[in-house]
């Protein structure tokens, strides 16, 4: 039987372009005050992959830069979720950026600059304040 | 012209958009310590995708394999989010198999 090496190079592209794309999404959101210049990057940088993709005859490149293309896009929208995540505290706020520190600043801001979610799962519902502790206690 | 690259480009994020409830379900149902077993379904589906001759399906079962691969190092914080209540929370969750092994080992997360 003859083996289709396509599955496997799709599968390394999606799996290594999302892993890239979900750290950089969030440390770029962190440091970048304007957020759509990351953006407008991400999507010029996505449809030129997706033009790209278009345009080779071979079908190993094509999926790679389509597949790549679309996670950019999708980096893009993902910038935008994050500064929201960042709003709401589900993803810890640098007050080094002045677009953090004023929602830091705002009345009842529920930005912190804790991550809630660095700790491992201790099996039961906490309430906010248990939250808090477990990652500041140690 | 060549259509392939921007239709499996398309489709693969529509079976990376299957990952959120993916990891949602799968950790509400049976919770975060099933992530080996999630890992090694994705390595299946992924070695599956190597026999598949027609080249889009082969696309298709790889992203699946690798939103498997991806789901299960999201699994952990998905707990911590069910935990401080951003998600439902259930308490009777079905264990896996070998669950005082797999505690021991640390759940990936990238």
């Amino acid at each position: 039987m003859e083996i289709n090496p396509l599955g496997l190079i799709s599968a390394a592209i999606a799996f290594l372009s999302i892993w890239i794309g979900h750290v950089s999404v969030r440390k770029i959101e962190a440091i970048t005050v304007a957020l759509w210049k990351p953006m407008t990057i991400l999507i010029t940088f996505g449809l030129a992959l997706e033009y790209a993709a278009l345009s080779v005859s071979n079908q190993s490149l094509a999926a790679v830069f389509g597949i790549l293309g679309v996670t950019l896009l999708w980096d893009a929208f993902e910038i935008k979720r994050q500064a929201h995540r960042v709003r709401k505290g589900h993803a810890p706020a640098n007050p080094n950026n002045t677009r953090h520190a004023a929602m830091l600043a705002e009345p009842n801001s529920r930005a912190t600059t804790l991550n809630i979610l660095n700790r491992y799962p201790i099996g039961r519902a906490v309430d906010p304040e248990e939250a808090v502790r477990l990652i500041t206690s140690h | 012209m060549n259509a392939f690259g921007l239709i499996v480009g398309v489709a693969t994020l529509l079976i990376i958009g299957l990952g959120f409830p993916l990891v949602i379900q799968g950790e509400r149902r049976f919770g975060y310590l099933w992530w080996p077993y999630m890992l090694g379904i994705g390595i299946l589906i992924i070695g599956i995708s190597l026999f598949v001759p027609v080249d889009w399906l082969s696309v298709v079962i790889g992203a699946l394999g690798a939103t498997f691969v991806w789901g299960s190092t999201e699994l952990k914080e998905q707990a911590i989010r069910a935990e401080v209540g951003w998600f439902p929370f259930n308490a009777n969750k079905i264990k896996p198999p070998f669950e005082a092994i797999i505690q021991r080992w640390k759940a990936p997360h990238l």
